[in-house]
């Protein structure tokens, strides 16, 4: 058979899995709500790279892209398209992939269990009949890979957006290291804080993608620079060099438990489970070191000070003059300011959480409420760092970066983790305090929210739902801060069932879905964190 | 005041002209489109490095930006990046600290329809804002400062410092009082555009305050407050009191991260900073003897006109385009008078650029052409008047570049003798004698009546010749050799 009519036969059978892709994507869809639009495109099948021919990749709807509308789940963008593609979308697209269509998500990723969306929440289709939520704010992303209806998702995360729709959602997901993928072309919540990740079924599979997007763009200034990927790659390297070489083995491997992220609120089940996860692990061969984080108690506050900040300064671009809605002034209206022509829109084009958050974020902006609040908040954040500088084994990178510490060998890094005292590799600790929460409570939250407020116990009902909501993000906001990268992977469900009848389950709590477990490495040890999803998903 | 680049301050367009049509330069960037983040330019960067370095600032290793916030229409993104909390260069000698930032948008407001357009293209373009101590005591002091930083950031290349086109903009912060008190409540007016504005705000404006602090109603308070000035009726009205001041809620831009300018990157800077006006007038006076200060003067103001260059190239793309002060020292290159180059170059070729509706530069008149003019006239070949007359011919007819001056003026039968004969050859003569044998041949051209004199046989006349040349010699030449030179001269013809 020549090479051309080769070529066209393997075009053509990706040409019927892409439309079949779509077929099945529509389907679902419908019980789900994972996909706010889908891409009509097939792609072209010319592109040299093929590491992903053939892969279908659902990117997350605050991602642009110019071949479909970037909503970001707000009536703001809702008839939005960018006149660009985002630079993980390019990337994407030039390996071959093909983008299948735009996942729903929390308004500017603003929210745990994406029920704040233009579009309806996401049901999570674990048991679909449950209604249980999905997660957020990478709800739709989750969703979709959890539901088959793409191979991988690209999502956000700024807190916790794809660890917990991962850890609801039973699928892994990754928030890598802050500054390794491009930003440029994401819709900004909080820029210090927004990070690329990949959720797919498993690891290997989120790697594949990763590997694709870990490189340098000019675009976003706060892209790590190639020469410092290579040094961060020399250390990562020594360390591996130090584990055993049996890849079923996990001697060498420190692996820390932060005393800290198993609080009051943890359901039992959870706790069992990643107890278990832990145990195994030691099996294995690895040292398990009980450590402590002690400003974890602070990164919650912290975390919702600065990312408020950063929104209501990231937010203020709508305005309904160069782009997305457009709310005209009622005829005879003051618009002597043009903030005041501004607030039609604003008032019309925000959804509740989003105008919370922003008016937040001013709050803590303005002169009077600067030092209390923002700069408090950054002292804050420089603790959590500090919290894992000390008990990781290396230092973190990045932070060296920022600091102006020129770094240029790989030897002189390497001298620098020997003079480090800590002796960690990965720590791992839930990914939530509890398993997907049913949506009904929350699922109305857009409406409920801006009720006037006539029965007061219903209020402060929706007060402590709302609280509860950003509890969520609890044990995830920390690596957030610090800029670590994070992998929420799936327990085995044969794991989380041992040792136990179905009668004690009951009794524990235990609900047969899904429990994610965090493992989370110092800056730059991507790798690392994931060799030890990819261990305990085969446990 | 806007930095000179070609490209904006935080995106890749590029910078605007005010001739250019509304919207036609700028990116999703300066647009505010979602997705999209700043990047440093580093010209921008380099430009500004070279102002702190002219304004002899302490230039910090670390600086960092800031968002400032507000809603305005030209203003799309909703803040302004800023360095507010530390700046990149501080306690500039003439002048205190000094931070950059980019600027809005330009919106035009048309009255009659009550619609606002916005124009783009200046969006992003970046800005130094320079900021003083209240060191200027005088309405002509802050007139003098701000001619001064503007001609410094001219020659450095930094901006065009045009006011006019609103490259150069000022507030000025006003207060007033008694001598041995101390500083009175200040009110600020923004955004004067022409130093002739700025004078008139300042001067109303301490007339303002005078008259509420000697209100014959009793003392009064002087409100602080932004104010800003009306150039119809040349007085100063109030924007907003210091309640109304807005809360811009600065804060640090998390994209940008902090500007490292090392030790190297100065050096650099410094070694590449072109001469400063000041240290250009001192060189020139030290370096060539002759040149009066008035001469300088003439040659560094056509230099401080000159157009600036995009991204700080002093050197500019074209070579043969040389500001007057480089046209000036090419000529005087091959050991001509400094003194007749400057004359020549102050009393005729500006006079005759400047009837014919021509600007300086140096293209009209090659430098090594006006040599050979200068030179012909200087060895006596043509007179000087036949000299201004040759330079206007040159001036205003196409000339093959193939012929020589010298050629030229031939061909117009302009020359006054066979060349061979009118002084000997350079080889034969000592500089000195050279030198007397231009000067007393000089003194012919200029004194006719006398020469003519002096032909007729009136000798009492020479005395007259030999002291101009004297005076032109600075009294170092022999009489006797003087009078030898003239008579052998006049009598050859």
């Amino acid at each position: 058979m020549s090479l051309r009519s080769n070529v066209a036969r393997i075009c053509s059978s990706v040409r019927r899995y892409s439309s079949d892709a779509r077929a099945i994507i529509r389907e679902r869809n419908q019980n789900v709500n994972a996909f706010v639009s889908i891409n009509e495109n097939l792609p072209s099948s010319s592109t040299e790279d093929p590491t992903l021919h053939g892969k279908t990749v659902a990117v997350k709807d605050n991602i642009s892209t110019s071949s479909m509308p970037t909503t970001c789940s707000s009536a703001m963008l809702e008839n939005f398209t960018s006149p660009f593609d985002a630079t993980v979308v390019k990337l994407l697209q030039d390996a071959g992939a093909d983008i299948v269509g735009k996942t729903n998500c929390d308004e500017f990723g603003m929210g745990s269990l994406n029920v704040y969306s233009v579009h309806g929440p996401v049901i999570n289709p674990f048991r679909i009949d449950e209604r249980r939520s999905a997660g957020g704010s990478s709800g739709g992303s989750a969703a979709a890979v959890a539901a088959g209806m793409c191979d991988s998702a690209l999502a956000t995360d700024t807190g916790g957006s794809i660890r917990l729709p991962a850890s609801y959602c039973g699928v892994v997901g990754l928030k890598p290291s802050y500054g390794l993928i491009s930003r440029w072309g994401v819709v900004s919540y909080a820029d210090s804080l927004d990070c690329v990740g990949v959720m797919a079924k498993t690891v290997p599979e989120v790697k594949r993608v990763f590997d694709i997007l870990n490189v340098h763009d000019e675009q976003d200034p706060t892209s790590v620079s190639t020469q410092m990927r290579r040094n961060t790659r020399h250390i990562v390297d020594q360390i591996s060099h130090s584990w055993s070489k049996d890849p079923k083995s996990l001697s060498g491997l420190t692996v820390g438990v932060p005393q800290e992220y198993f609080p009051r609120e943890l359901s039992p089940s959870i706790s069992h489970s990643v107890r278990q996860v832990i145990q195994h692990l030691q099996h294995l061969g690895a040292k398990v070191v009980p450590v402590s984080l002690p400003s974890t108690s602070y990164a919650l506050s912290a975390y919702y000070v600065l990312a408020s900040a950063e929104a209501s300064s990231n937010l203020a671009r709508y305005d309904g003059i160069q782009y997305g809605l457009r709310v005209p002034p009622p005829p005879g209206s003051d618009l002597t300011k043009t903030s005041n022509l501004y607030a039609h829109t604003r008032s019309k084009g925000f959804g509740s959480e989003v105008k919370k958050r922003i008016l937040l974020g001013t709050y803590a902006l303005t002169a009077d409420a600067f030092d209390n609040y923002f700069l408090q908040a950054q002292k804050v954040r420089q603790l959590i760092r500090q919290d894992f500088d000390r008990v990781f084994r290396y230092p973190n990178l990045l932070i060296r970066l920022h600091q102006n510490h020129h770094v240029d060998s790989g030897s002189e890094l390497l001298s620098l983790s020997e003079s480090h005292h800590g002796q960690i590799d990965v720590l791992i600790h839930p990914s939530a305090i509890q398993t997907a929460p049913p949506l009904n409570a929350n699922a109305n939250a857009e409406s409920s929210s801006e009720s006037n407020g006539e029965e007061q116990d219903k209020d402060k009902d929706q007060k402590d739902r709302d609280l509860d909501s950003y509890v969520q993000d609890v044990l995830t906001v920390p690596a957030s801060l610090a800029g670590l990268p994070a992998m929420s992977v799936p327990v085995p469900v044969s794991l989380s069932h041992k040792n136990h009848t179905e009668q004690r389950e009951r009794d524990k709590g235990i609900d047969g879905w899904p429990v994610g477990v965090s493992v989370v490495g110092q800056w730059g040890c991507d790798e690392v964190v994931m060799r030890i999803g990819q261990v305990i998903s085969e446990l | 005041m806007f930095i000179k680049s070609r490209q904006k301050l935080f995106s890749k367009a590029s910078t605007a002209l005010l001739n250019h049509p509304p919207n036609t330069r700028y990116n999703p960037f300066d647009a505010s489109f979602p997705g999209t983040l700043p990047q440093l330019n580093k010209k921008c960067v380099h430009l500004a490095l070279r102002a702190a370095l002219a304004l002899d600032c302490s230039v910090q290793s670390r600086s960092s930006f800031d968002r400032k916030h507000y809603f305005y229409s030209d203003q799309p993104v909703g803040y302004q990046i800023t360095q507010h909390y530390s700046p990149f260069a501080l306690n500039g000698r003439i002048i205190l600290p000094k931070s950059e930032r980019s600027d809005t948008a330009k919106s035009t407001f048309n009255p009659r329809t009550k619609t606002s357009y916005i124009d783009l293209n200046r969006a992003g373009t970046g800005l130094l804002e320079i900021v003083t101590e209240p060191d200027l005591r005088s309405p002509d002091e802050a007139a003098e400062y701000v001619r001064a930083v503007q001609s410094l950031l001219r020659a450095v290349g930094v901006s065009d410092g045009n006011m006019e086109t609103g490259s150069l903009r000022c507030d000025v912060n006003v207060s007033i009082n008694r001598p041995g008190e101390s500083p009175g409540t200040r009110c600020e007016i923004k955004n004067l555009n022409s130093v002739k504005y700025m004078v008139a705000a300042i001067k109303h404006e301490i007339e303002r305050q005078k008259a509420i602090l000697e209100s014959t109603e009793g003392p009064q308070q002087v409100q602080q407050e932004t104010r800003g000035f009306d150039q119809d009726r040349w007085e100063t009205f109030k924007l907003r009191s210091k309640e109304d001041a807005p809360d811009y809620r600065y804060m640090p831009d998390p994209n940008l991260g902090v500007l490292v300018i090392d030790e190297a990157h100065v050096e650099e800077a410094k070694s590449s900073l072109p001469a400063l006006p000041s240290e250009t007038r001192a060189r020139l006076l030290k370096q060539y003897e002759g040149l009066t200060s008035n001469h300088v003067e003439v040659l560094m103001n056509l230099d401080a006109d000159r157009e600036i260059n995009y991204d700080g190239d002093v050197n500019g793309d074209d070579p043969s385009v040389m500001g007057a002060v480089a046209y000036f020292e090419e000529l005087c290159k091959p050991q001509r008078n400094s003194r007749v180059v400057a004359n020549w170059i102050t009393q005729n070729l500006l006079g005759q650029l400047s009837a014919l509706e021509l600007t300086f530069p140096s293209q009209h008149m090659p430098p090594t052409r006006f040599g050979e003019l200068i030179d012909l006239v200087d060895s006596g070949q043509v007179t000087r008047p036949t000299g201004k007359l040759l330079l206007k011919h040159m001036l205003t007819t196409e000339i093959p570049s193939t012929k020589s001056v010298k050629e030229i003026a031939e061909q117009l039968d302009m020359l006054l003798t066979p060349s061979t004969t009118t002084i000997p050859a350079a080889s034969d003569v000592s500089p000195e004698d050279d030198a007397l044998h231009r000067a007393c041949l000089r003194a012919i051209d200029v004194l006719p009546s006398e020469i003519a004199a002096i032909k007729a046989g009136n000798s009492n006349v020479m005395n007259k010749v030999i002291g101009w040349v004297m005076r032109e010699t600075k009294g170092k030449a022999d009489v006797k050799r003087i009078r030898d030179i003239i008579n052998d001269t006049i009598h050859r013809k």
